[in-house]
């Protein structure tokens, strides 16, 4: 049935054509201006700022890295590896808590969920939870150490409760009915209408096992058993080195040979950022509509 | 034409009497469900109530040898610090009001990008233009500390640089304490919309296609789609967003006040300093965990009292929509 | 249903504390002792003292060392010749364990708190690793004169006692001062003496030259930036402390850090035990602070100082600073080497601020120092290697340099020199032994400056040990008012180090006037107090 186009909603159209594509361009420009200035000259860029093209064309900061590929392809291998078997094992037990926790008919619903809310509210606080993980847990050193901690958040499991809630119960209703149990009604039914849900949330966990450093700093970082460091955690050494010295009274105090340049350190960055945005388009095609109410007649 | 989207799913059969059962038989009787929650369980456990007793250490004079629990007992004596430095008003003003900015005007602008993006028809503009929004999440605080620089400079930042361009004075930004409110949350918004867009942009994508469709029959206008089908059905998850961002009210974006605003010009704090900044220059020499973990306590109570507030607010409005 | 939740909760919580100290009590966190990699050969120790030690069991030796692991393989390929010696010698093996620049704090301090017990062997300083608030809070092992006679004789024998002295705590010695290794870590500015001839000037030598100095970048220089400095509190605190060490005769006192700030000092050689802060009183500071926003005005750092982040070494490096900040090693390690290569002709020098004031006070012998873990399970074997490390020759040159002829060559007249194509920035070794150096085993490198000897025949002449060698600041009393303090020199002092002021005077005063409300004189009169106690 084909609606006509009337003029608010062309309006509105372009508005909106206009509004994302401006902001798009926000977003955009500072990205090229890392881009351009880490293929830039050190001097020209310290004394005359970033520009949106590069400014005295060098590789000198790429050829930097690659002498040193080493690391930041164990890098990416390792952030790899552990972002997809997070995400998948995550997503599993976020989808299979966020469906139990919106069951209406699930006496407990509300104190489990009070039990993971909570966990926002009070936190240990840095020193008993590193002295909890490496003291007591026997993590230090070890990669689990990072990957068990990111497994899942409580806005996650609340925000899959929410968009399970959408879900009708008469999908539940109909499965029971044919006498399957919670977790075949879950699998089979209620999983494959949760496509937008597992997509967004599936993102976000990979996002998360993505951009993490926080823990690898403070789990991984003076191991010696630990060669390569998650891909943002790397990153962060090379950026943040030369500030950490700058910074205290280290710096006053040490010699230390020469630090990262601002051109490696854009190189750097935009190593470890790039490639994630060629992941992202393939996971947008999950976000369109998939729940019809006509699978089942209430 | 208005949907009363939560009646939908009760239906008469889940009207089940949760009444006076004993314990082990609800137990029984939900077993799987409860299976189900179990791994989420064991997880938070392991990793947040087993360390929780440790914050014992914010009262304490803390020995690496005596450990949390045999170190002496201070009281109050970390808090001390936080409390006689003058600053915890100006601090917590400070960290709320940022907050609160971040909260609202980010989730509207979330919102709207959501609505306008779900607009869009042509299908390359929408992915390009979304995975281009998404890029600033990924740039880190010191990246961003330095990229705001480029810009906003007094010698050779591109906006001054314009500015002269149109024959006007340059700014001395870094020396202006009262633009640096609006420069914070505009950086914070830049960093934070493409991502945060996303889960709106899911919830929209949800809405039953057949109830859009019927609605333009009855000759809904795109503004009328938009304010009754909508904007209702993003309700739920804007209302899970704000309760879970103003349980974190106290608690700051550090890597973004830091890396923006800098360790040293101290021009700029009144208008800029969080608690988070504060608690960290103070004790850049003298690593002190005790007070550390006064703060983080202080945050933690104060964002507990928050939340439990809006969220008995938002139940009485509607029980569905409340946490818990 | 409250009842029912509460029920539900406790039962929850009892099962997991079961677990939880079910798994508490099995589990070990690695333990390293009884690997048996490597050669075991029961070697006897064949260093003095009396009875036998045993060193039948092979250990594993780890060793926390700050900076950043290198990626090259030397580190590995270094190891691989020292351990087969260390373990002939005492039956141990080296491992390195580093605390990395990005967040070094944070990292640092969790590792001594977690009271790791795989590691031995501690980089300290009582200066900036604070080595005395760690040995309070229990992290270092007490070493007894008996132990380190028995395990660690060379070393023994080559510290004084009154340097032991210095080490201890309530009658322990704590740590082994690195007391044998000349270096001058004092500050100062460097700057190129091609350009002060140019200008008039044949060498620097007071903060009004440097001003002439930089009047001379900025009028015949263009595209230069006279000092590119990077405004940080740490650069803003050096430039204060090094305009006071040029004007007065007080001495830095140590141990009372207040955030990155020094305020308290000793008023002079002469009488080290009188407490003063030139920051709160007298007009040296107000001197400061009125040339040093004269300097801003006059363009000889960027508008935007404080939240500007480049290097200016890098910079000088490139000819685009005419100056850069940091101590005498630095200058004779790298600044003037680099700068002979990078900008031939330069003639870099460096003004001490030590200088026109004659005040210099030594590096102490606590700067770098070395520690035993308080759970160490091997303190004698690791005071073993460390003894090697320290004294012998193969082990000193492997560990500090490499392997011969590939990290590095020595020439015909016994210095230090790289092979072809070797560079620092790629090839290092990077084993920052900065607890343990020793000049009697120190090669001279050939590529430092080769002034290098004048500059410190200089400052020998008029160079003073440490005086408070002895003193702890214990700043339990007063940690309060010293947190505030801290907060309000970050406040304060980069604004009118950098000059970002607008009137110089009046902001000096409302600095000394929050100092005060925030407890300085409490502090005072701690410092004081303890002071005399110590003496």
């Amino acid at each position: 049935m084909r609606i006509k186009k009337d003029r608010l909603t062309i309006v509105v159209h372009t508005v909106s054509y206009l509004f994302i594509g401006l902001f798009a361009l926000a977003c955009l420009v500072p990205f090229v201006l890392m881009i351009s200035g880490s293929f830039s000259n050190e001097t020209l860029i310290n004394t005359t700022g970033l520009g949106l093209l590069p400014k005295g064309f060098s590789l000198a900061a790429y050829n930097l890295i690659f002498k040193s590929a080493k690391q930041l392809i164990g890098a990416y291998a390792v952030t790899i590896i552990m972002t997809f078997a997070g995400t998948i094992v995550g997503l599993f037990i976020i989808a299979m808590t966020g469906y139990a926790l919106q069951r209406k008919d699930f006496p407990f619903r509300n104190y489990i969920s009070f039990f993971i809310y909570f966990t926002t509210l009070f936190s240990a606080g840095l020193a008993p939870t590193y002295l909890w993980i490496t003291k007591y847990l026997g993590l230090k050193g070890s990669y689990l150490a990072v990957f068990l901690q990111l497994l899942m958040t409580p806005w996650l499991i609340v925000l899959m409760k929410n968009f399970a809630k959408s879900v009708p119960y008469e999908i539940t209703e109909s499965g029971k009915i044919d006498g399957a149990g919670d977790f075949k009604i879950f699998t089979s039914l209620i999983l494959p209408m949760l496509k937008p849900a597992l997509a967004t949330i599936g993102l976000f966990l990979a996002l998360g096992y993505w951009n993490e450093w926080y823990n690898s700093m403070l789990y991984l970082s003076s191991s010696s058993e630990i060669h390569y460091y998650p891909l943002q955690y790397h990153l962060y050494r090379i950026i943040n080195q030369a500030a950490a010295l700058k910074n205290t009274m280290a710096g006053a105090n040490v010699t230390v040979g020469s630090l990262p340049t601002l051109t490696l350190k854009l190189a750097t960055a935009v190593l470890a950022t790039g490639p994630i945005i060629f992941l992202y388009p393939f996971v947008q095609k999950y976000f369109i509509s998939g729940i019809t109410v006509g699978a089942v007649k209430g | 034409m208005k949907l009363d989207m939560k009646k939908q799913n009760v239906t008469k059969s889940q009207k089940v009497k949760v009444g006076r059962k004993p314990l082990w038989k609800k137990v029984a009787d939900n077993k799987i469900l409860l299976l189900m929650c179990l791994p989420a369980i064991i997880f938070f456990i392991v990793f947040f109530y087993m360390p929780m007793p440790g914050a014992y250490l914010a009262f304490t004079n803390f020995n690496y040898k005596k450990g949390i629990f045999g170190s002496e007992f201070v009281g109050f004596d970390n808090f001390k610090f936080l409390i006689n430095s003058g600053k915890l008003w100006m601090l917590t003003r400070n960290t709320i009001l940022y907050n609160l900015a971040f909260i609202i005007f980010g989730n509207i602008l979330q919102i709207i990008i959501a609505i306008l993006l779900n607009e869009v028809r042509n299908k390359f503009f929408k992915k390009v233009s979304q995975t281009i929004m998404f890029l600033p999440y990924f740039i880190s605080a010191v990246l961003v500390g330095l990229l705001a620089f480029n810009i906003l400079n007094y010698d050779y930042g591109f906006l001054n640089t314009v500015i002269k361009q149109f024959g006007g004075a340059p700014l001395k930004v870094y020396q202006t304490a009262k633009m640096w409110p609006v420069i914070i949350v505009i950086a914070q918004l830049w960093q934070q919309t493409g991502y945060g867009s996303i889960v709106y942009f899911a919830a929209i994508c949800g809405i039953d296609a057949e109830m859009v469709e019927a609605s333009q029959v009855d000759g809904a206008n795109i503004i009328q789609k938009i304010r009754y089908i909508i904007l209702p059905s993003l309700k739920p998850t804007a209302i899970i967003l704000f309760l879970f961002a103003i349980g974190g009210i106290m608690k700051g974006n550090f890597g973004l006040f830091y890396n923006l605003v800098g360790s040293s010009n101290a021009t700029l704090w009144p208008y800029t300093d969080i608690v988070e900044t504060f608690v960290y220059r103070t004790l850049m020499n003298n690593f002190n965990f005790p007070y550390a973990s006064a703060v983080g306590l202080y945050q933690s109570i104060f964002g507990f009292v928050v939340v439990m507030v809006s969220n008995w607010l938002v139940r009485k409005a509607d029980k569905d929509y409340a946490l818990f | 249903m409250r009842k029912l939740f509460k029920k539900v909760f406790s039962v929850i919580l009892a099962g997991t504390m079961a677990i939880s100290l079910a798994a508490c009590g099995g589990k070990s966190a690695d333990s390293t002792n009884t690997d048996n990699s490597g050669s075991k050969s029961d070697a006897t120790v064949t260093q003095g003292a009396a009875g036998a030690i045993d060193t039948s069991e092979h250990v594993k030796v780890k060793f926390v060392v700050l900076g950043d692991r290198p990626t090259n393989g030397r580190l590995e390929a270094m190891l691989e010749q020292l351990n087969p010696i260390l373990t002939e010698k005492v039956n141990a093996e080296l491992e390195l364990q580093y605390v990395e620049w990005a967040d070094w704090q944070t990292q640092y301090n969790l590792l001594l708190a977690s009271g790791d017990d795989t590691i031995d062997l501690i980089t300290t300083a009582t200066d900036w690793l604070d080595a005395w608030p760690n040995v309070k809070k229990g992290s270092f092992l007490p070493l007894t004169e008996d132990m380190l006679k028995t395990y660690a004789p060379q070393t023994y024998a080559q510290v004084p006692a009154a340097n032991w002295d210095a080490c201890k705590y309530d009658g322990s010695i704590y740590f082994i001062p690195e007391d044998n290794y000349t270096q001058y870590t004092n500050h100062g500015m460097f700057y190129r003496g091609d350009w002060a001839k140019e200008f008039g000037l044949t060498t620097i030598s007071s903060f009004e030259d440097l001003g002439k100095y930089f009047q001379g970048v900025v009028d015949n220089k263009t595209g230069v930036i006279p000092w590119d400095v990077s405004g940080t509190a740490a650069n803003g605190n050096a430039l204060a402390g090094g305009y006071i060490e040029s004007k007065t005769s007080n001495i830095v006192i140590e141990g009372v850090p207040i955030g990155l700030s020094t305020l308290f000092y000793g008023a002079s050689a002469s009488d080290p035990y009188t407490v003063v802060s030139p920051y709160m009183d007298g007009t040296t500071f107000e001197d400061f602070a009125v040339m040093m926003k004269s300097w801003a005005d006059a363009g000889y750092w960027r508008e935007d100082v404080l939240n500007y982040d480049g290097d200016s070494r890098e910079e000088f490096y490139a000819g685009t600073s005419g100056a850069d900040q940091h101590h005498t090693q630095t200058f004779v390690s790298q600044i003037r080497p680099n700068m002979d290569t990078k900008q031939p002709g330069s003639e870099a020098q460096m003004f001490s601020f030590s200088e026109p004031s004659k005040n210099l006070v030594k590096t102490s012998i606590t700067h770098g120092a070395c520690a035993i873990g308080a759970n160490s399970k091997h303190p004698e074997r690791a005071l073993m290697v460390y003894d090697l490390l320290r004294n012998d020759a193969t082990c000193y040159k492997l560990y500090n340099y490499g392997i011969e002829n590939t990290d590095y060559v020595v020439t015909s007249d016994g210095k230090l020199a790289r092979p072809e194509g070797w560079d620092s920035s790629t090839d290092g070794l990077g084993t920052n032994f900065w607890c343990g150096r020793n000049d009697n085993l120190e090669l001279t490198d050939s590529t430092w400056y080769a002034g290098k000897d004048d500059i410190y025949a200089n400052y020998d002449t008029y160079a003073i040990n440490y005086p408070y060698g002895k003193f702890v600041f214990d700043n339990s009393n007063v940690s309060t008012q010293i947190a505030a303090m801290a907060d309000v020199c970050a406040n304060y002092i980069p604004r009118i180090a950098f000059g970002k002021v607008d009137d110089p005077k009046a902001m000096v005063a409302e600095f000394r006037q929050a100092l005060k409300d925030a407890g300085y004189d409490d502090v005072l009169k701690e410092v004081q107090n303890q002071l005399n106690a110590s003496k």
